[in-house]
């Protein structure tokens, strides 16, 4: 009557054993993550978060991803499933480290922060920056070459 | 670095420097220019034509030589 139940019990830790490597292969540890994790994370419904400022954003994003400014973020995730993966980016990867370590600060357990930020992205683009590019805007000059320096402050 | 090329080609290349976050006009402008990164840098000839763009951290010298490709 015993080797039934030991049987049972052995594919029931085996089965166990394959769920647990399974669930583990397919979620990247949390922290500084690539082009193919963001994909999948995305894949499997993360929140991603494009924490640059509201003109770099419309100037093109990653698919899918929504725009919280780093300086609103605090607010913004106040509301938000701790336990929810959330992959933030942001131009290079300073403004996305801030981030991160606001979120985890705040309790959050799965935050995923793109390394190199949008700028090593190779995947697919939303936003306007094509369409804007193919029209430049028509500047006024004093009749002397202009340089123009974009920037923020964080 | 900017401010010390600024002072350097004063009369020479106007340099409009915009906080694309605090400047809502400017924002627009650099989306128009198609910027998707900061800090970047648009480089305009005397007929207001884009001549070159740099995106990222840079260094002085590419600055140099883009402002003086501009004369």
């Amino acid at each position: 009557m015993k080797r039934p139940h030991l049987i049972g019990l052995a594919i029931g830790v085996v089965v166990l054993v394959v769920a647990v490597i399974a669930l583990s292969a397919g979620a990247p540890a949390p922290g500084l993550i690539g082009n193919g994790d963001l994909t999948r994370l995305g894949s499997e419904g993360a929140r991603i978060v494009d924490v640059r400022t509201a003109a770099e954003f419309a100037g093109a994003h990653i698919e899918g991803a929504e725009n919280i400014p780093l300086r609103d973020l605090p607010q913004a995730a106040e509301g938000w499933d701790r336990a929810e993966p959330i992959v933030l980016y942001c131009a290079v990867g300073d403004r996305s480290s801030s981030a991160a370590e606001l979120l985890q600060s705040m309790g959050f357990e799965r935050v995923y922060d793109l390394s190199g930020g949008i700028a090593q992205w190779e995947g697919a683009l939303a936003g306007g920056a094509q369409t804007a590019a193919a029209e430049p805007p028509q500047v006024a000059t004093s009749g002397t070459p202009v340089m123009y320096e974009f920037y923020t402050d964080w | 670095m900017v401010d010390r090329l600024k002072t350097e080609y004063e009369g020479v290349v106007e340099f409009r420097i915009i906080n694309v976050e605090s400047d809502p006009e400017g924002g627009r402008l650099a989306s128009g220019f198609g910027i998707q990164y900061v800090p970047s840098f648009v480089f305009l000839g005397s007929d207001g034509n884009q001549k070159d763009l740099l995106v990222g951290e840079v260094s002085e010298e590419q600055l140099r030589a883009s402002l003086d490709a501009l004369q």
